[in-house]
């Protein structure tokens, strides 16, 4: 690591894979100099991200940013002042980390991507077949709101999903998002879940990605 | 500096006293007044700082009403300017002549005169002013003397030290922050007129301590508190969602820890009170307007361009805190 403000990227093994880790040292910078670091890390890498800074602003600064970026953050104190590890992805629970070996994709809406046009119906159909085919699967999947959908009726997802539960993947479809949607007669693959089961899984989550 | 910091210091000074001098360093007013005899006062005041927008000009103008301000929160009128400027020489003279003539547009704007100034050589950029102003110490405004019952005005909307965080920061563009810019480069003129008109009581402008550390000011006497409604409070375009990014700036933490239970703040958000605490750039008037003017003073103020009043709470007994601030 380089001091004042060079912004260092190191590879380091986690259980379960590869891993980017960036470090970025903050410390002597005033802000907005550590958010505007940490800003740039975020855009090179994908993984976690360690901050180090030197004074309570920053680490203030750098959480609130690192939150709206929809980041989990979590401060421990040091000599120095302040370690800040940011872990992607909205999951604020997965990294209560390393409490159980589970790996998690959370699917929180019928389409890929933030506008609900074909394209995005289409990404995800792509996207749940590609999954199906791969070696290294998630432990689970968790369906929420309008993922629910991806499970029930005609939509052209639920072989796939067969296809992932077959290969040992748990499906947990949020009941509640069932009932309010009227699909749960219509539901063909997975296990009816509640938020307590569904918190709990979250809670205990090795990883989690948002899609 | 913060307020901790400085008010350590000036401890350390030895208390002034002449029976000319009517506002001195003993009170946290904007200016110092010194009687010339008969009904004429000097009002005197000085201030300068780092460049806070990249257009030379626009800062040269914001620094000169920033500096003309404290003129104005003493109910005073300005007569004449000197300029400060520290400057680094490979910046080239364009620059310094862009930002001086930012500053001299303003004082004249203002009705008051360049008569002079002093540069040195420095690392990094800074302008401002010291200005003198006279005022008729029968109708000088001071930070103390607001009464329970009287409304409390704030005259430009806050957040210019979140907004100059982010502009830094590469958050926003000068553009995506015009508003800010305009009114950081609007005198206090007109406010101070419609204050000393509407017979307010007290008055303050509201610049590094922020809004909420300028309040304080206000409550020196023991018995008066305050109560704002935070939801009434104006602020610039952009400035919470900048807030939100962390892009707020070290002196708002310290303000904000400085202030500490002064401020009751029950079921505020956190990131709002601290905006409360942004620092401010030519901020403007805090006044306390006596019940039956509000009213006068909103139709005068109101009416102005860019409207310049919002009522965001009033002054009262004295309870817990001296400030509450109510979500």
């Amino acid at each position: 690591m380089v001091r004042a403000g060079k912004a260092v990227v190191e590879f380091y093994m986690l259980k379960g894979g590869n891993f980017l880790n960036e470090t970025v040292d903050a410390r002597g910078l005033a802000c907005p100099q550590p958010v505007v670091l940490t800003r740039q890390a975020m855009q090179a890498v994908s993984g976690p991200i360690r901050v180090l800074v030197d004074n309570p602003t920053a680490r203030d600064n750098v959480s609130r940013f690192a939150a709206s970026q929809g980041w989990l953050v979590e401060a421990f104190e040091e000599e120095y002042g302040f370690r800040l590890e940011l872990t992607p992805g909205s999951c604020e629970a997965a990294a209560a980390a390393g409490a159980s070996g589970s790996h998690l994709f959370v699917l929180s809406a019928d389409f890929m991507g933030k506008v609900d046009n074909q394209l995005g119906t289409l990404l995800m159909k792509t996207f749940l077949n590609t999954l199906a085919e791969r070696e290294e699967l998630p432990s689970h999947l968790v369906l929420f709101n309008t993922g629910v959908n991806l499970a029930c009726g005609k939509a052209e997802t639920v072989t796939s999903l067969q296809r992932l539960q077959e290969k040992g993947v748990s499906i947990l479809v949020c009941g509640t998002c069932l009932d309010f949607l009227g699909q749960k007669k219509h539901l063909r693959v997975g296990t009816v879940s509640n938020m307590y089961e569904i918190v709990d899984t979250l809670a205990s989550a090795r990883s989690c990605i948002t899609i | 500096m913060g307020p901790e910091d400085l008010r350590h210091i000036l401890q350390e000074l030895p208390p002034e006293r002449r029976e000319e001098l009517l506002v001195g360093l003993e009170t946290p007013d904007d200016a110092a007044v010194y009687r010339l005899g008969g009904d004429l006062a000097l009002v005197q005041t000085l201030d300068f700082f780092t460049p806070i927008v990249d257009d030379p000009y626009a800062f040269g103008q914001i620094a000169a009403a920033n500096a003309l301000s404290d003129i104005y929160a003493m109910g005073g009128r300005p007569i004449t300017a000197m300029n400060i400027l520290c400057w680094p020489c490979e910046l080239g003279n364009e620059a310094a002549v862009r930002i001086l003539q930012g500053g001299a547009d303003k004082v004249r704007e203002a009705g008051a005169a360049v008569v002079g100034g002093h540069t040195v050589e420095d690392r990094e950029p800074k302008y401002g002013l010291a200005v003198a102003g006279l005022v008729e110490p029968d109708g000088m405004l001071t930070v103390g003397g607001a009464r329970p019952g009287d409304i409390l005005v704030l005259t430009k909307p806050l957040g210019t030290g979140i907004l100059a965080t982010a502009l830094k920061g590469d958050f926003i563009e000068a553009e995506g922050m015009a508003e800010a810019i305009g009114g950081m480069c609007l005198l206090n003129a007109g406010a101070s007129r419609a204050a000393r008109e509407a017979g307010a009581r007290a008055c303050t402008d509201v610049t590094g301590f922020g809004l909420v550390g300028h309040l304080l000011n206000m409550l020196a006497d023991r018995e008066i508190g305050c109560v704002v409604e935070t939801g009434k409070v104006p602020f610039y375009p952009r400035v919470m969602e900048m807030a939100e990014v962390g892009m707020v700036p070290a002196g708002a933490y310290n303000n904000r820890a400085f202030y500490g239970d002064r401020v009751s703040a029950e079921g505020v958000d956190e990131l709002l009170t601290l905006a409360l605490c942004d620092p401010q750039t030519s901020g403007g008037l805090l006044l306390a307007v006596p019940p039956e003017a509000e009213g006068m003073m909103m139709k005068r103020l109101g009416a102005m361009n860019p409207p310049g009043a919002w009522p965001i709470g009033r002054f009262v007994r004295r309870g817990a805190a001296p400030l509450e601030l109510r979500p």
